[in-house]
């Protein structure tokens, strides 16, 4: 079975919300075994994308590919169960359940079913915490432990790929090293991650290469030891234009 | 107020209760998953009601009575698919739903009662007991069908509970009413369990229209009054709680053969709906309820 090259592939990706769109024609790709990440100010479309790959929103135009095969006309059961798995941004998950059994429950499709219990274990070592918190409700979470168990909920769908919205939104820095210890140690195991986040440090921390996500487009791309121009990135924020 | 007295009132409220337990259950459920009322659901229930008694009455088919309650479950099997796909689903990604689904339920059930009144006539029809005969129930001597629903209804509705609780499509439904967003992403197929939740939701008011038909007569707006019931109990109990609803349904039978037994049938629910508003008075989510979806 040979292998192609790329996990995921998407071109001329365009989506919207209502009358709006929202991605205006994205390009990008993320190889085999390879980390990504999308940086970029917020309302920007990055969290759109991710939205849009999923199949969460429907896509306007375009074509994503996974392992080689498009997917932007199945549903988003289907793509789960390829194994193309989205990690929302914020996720409160499912107040009223127990923390054990949205794990159990997340492994929701056969494929991931079979695999229940060496990917419950996996997920319990790698966050403890969430075994010690596993008969509580999730509502009762705090932030860092809800986005544990979001990214263990994502583990659990069994996934050939990650795709992590801003896991460490508004968390300490010390929870921050932890949970980029535990995607390091993820994508050690040959899952290809595309990864959303707003901290630059963190994300070149973990990344391979990176797309700037700018007013809809990709307008740049970064590979690893390139230089990253903080300028750039600095107008991409404060949107001085012109003004260097 | 004498022991018998007690007993009559407790055991007539259970009937009662029991008879709102199923019927508020399942519009409870449908609440729930999907955030919208269904009124079609007292028709549904005197349509399950109606088929079996062709299937099994002597002036229709003369099956028998289990015969009956299986085209009955089959059939509002059926009907709930067909509510969910027809009036429900085209809904689905609009703001309004909860208002859209309103009328668009109630037209529902209009047509179904007088689609009722067309194919079966208006004239009074009853099915026949499942259990015939009299049961002597603490101090009160009840029919047999009555002790039969005050001891059905408590065993499906914890086939309910076990259901929801630990079989895969019933945590998935509980997932899919709490967040569905989050639900599709590990892979559930949110639009199936929204159908299986509106059949389920269709059977369980079927089963209750079967068993009380043999206990009140049947018309083409038999189902009615349950429905306004369940549909109070449901605020009452508490949005989005089934043990809320269960618990509702409960107080409110025994509260209302109390009312009945010591004021009278006239004013017995007046004086129901006003204890109920001052209770939503002091507590607006209800007994159980959480805040609002």
């Amino acid at each position: 079975m040979s292998e192609p090259a790329n996990a995921l592939e998407i071109s001329g990706l365009r989506a919207g919300y209502d009358a709006s769109d929202v991605l205006l024609g994205i390009q990008m790709h993320v190889g085999a075994s390879e980390r990504v990440g999308l940086f970029g100010p917020n309302g920007h479309g990055k969290t759109t994308l991710l939205n849009t790959i999923s199949r969460v929103i429907r896509p306007r135009a375009g074509d994503v590919r996974f392992m080689g095969e498009p997917i932007s006309g199945l549903p988003p059961q289907k793509i789960v169960e390829r194994g193309l798995i989205h990690v929302p941004q914020a996720n409160r998950l499912f107040p009223d359940m127990q923390v054990l059994e949205t794990l159990e429950l997340a492994a929701f499709t056969p494929r991931a079913r079979s695999d229940l219990k060496q990917n419950l274990d996996y997920v319990l070592a790698l966050f403890p915490r969430l075994a010690e918190r596993r008969s509580q409700q999730c509502k009762t979470l705090s932030g860092g432990e809800r986005q544990m168990l979001s990214i263990g909920v994502g583990l659990m769908c069994a996934p050939r790929m990650l795709m992590l919205d801003e896991p460490t939104l508004g968390l300490s820095p010390k929870l921050k090293d932890e949970l980029a210890d535990a995607i390091a140690g993820i994508s050690s195991r040959g899952i290809p991650l595309l990864l959303v986040e707003q901290d630059i440090a963190f994300i070149l921390s973990l990344v391979d290469r990176m797309y700037l996500v700018d007013h809809g487009e990709i307008s740049r791309e970064i590979n690893r030891g390139g230089e990253v121009d903080h300028q750039e990135i600095m107008d991409m924020y404060f949107g001085s234009e012109g003004a260097s | 107020m004498t022991a018998d007295t007690i007993s009559a009132i407790i055991v007539s409220g259970l009937v009662l209760g029991s008879v709102y337990a199923l019927m508020a259950s399942g519009l409870s459920m449908i609440w729930t998953t999907l955030g919208i009322f269904n009124f079609a659901h007292g028709a549904l229930m005197t349509l399950g009601a109606y088929v079996a008694w062709t299937i099994s009455n002597s002036a229709g088919l003369g099956l028998g009575l289990a015969a009956g309650m299986a085209v009955s479950i089959a059939a509002l099997i059926g009907a709930g698919i067909l509510i969910e796909r027809i009036v429900v689903r085209p809904f689905y990604d609009h703001r309004d739903i909860l208002l859209i689904t309103v009328m668009t339920t109630l037209a529902t059930m209009i047509f179904l009662e007088k689609g009722i009144q067309l194919i079966w006539g208006a004239r009074l029809k009853q099915l026949a007991p499942i259990i015939p005969g009299k049961v002597q129930l603490f101090r009160t001597t009840i029919s047999a069908q009555e002790t039969l629903i005050i001891v059905v209804a408590p065993l499906l509705l914890g086939a309910l509970w076990l259901f929801l609780r630990n079989s895969r499509t019933g945590r998935g439904i509980r997932a899919v009413g709490q967040n569905p967003d989050a639900a599709r992403l590990i892979g559930i197929d949110v639009s199936r369990l929204f159908i299986i939740t509106f059949a389920m939701s269709a059977v369980l008011a079927g089963l209750t229209g079967v068993l009380l038909g043999s206990v009140r007569l049947l018309t083409p707006d038999f189902g009615d009054e349950p429905l306004v019931k369940a549909l109070i109990i449901v605020i009452f109990g508490g949005l989005g709680s089934l043990s809320g609803t269960i618990v509702a349904a409960y107080l409110m039978g025994v509260v209302e053969a109390a009312l009945t037994f010591f004021i009278g049938i006239y004013w017995a629910p007046s004086i129901v709906f006003l204890l109920l508003i001052a209770v939503l008075l002091f507590r607006p989510q209800g007994l159980m309820g959480k805040v609002a979806r």
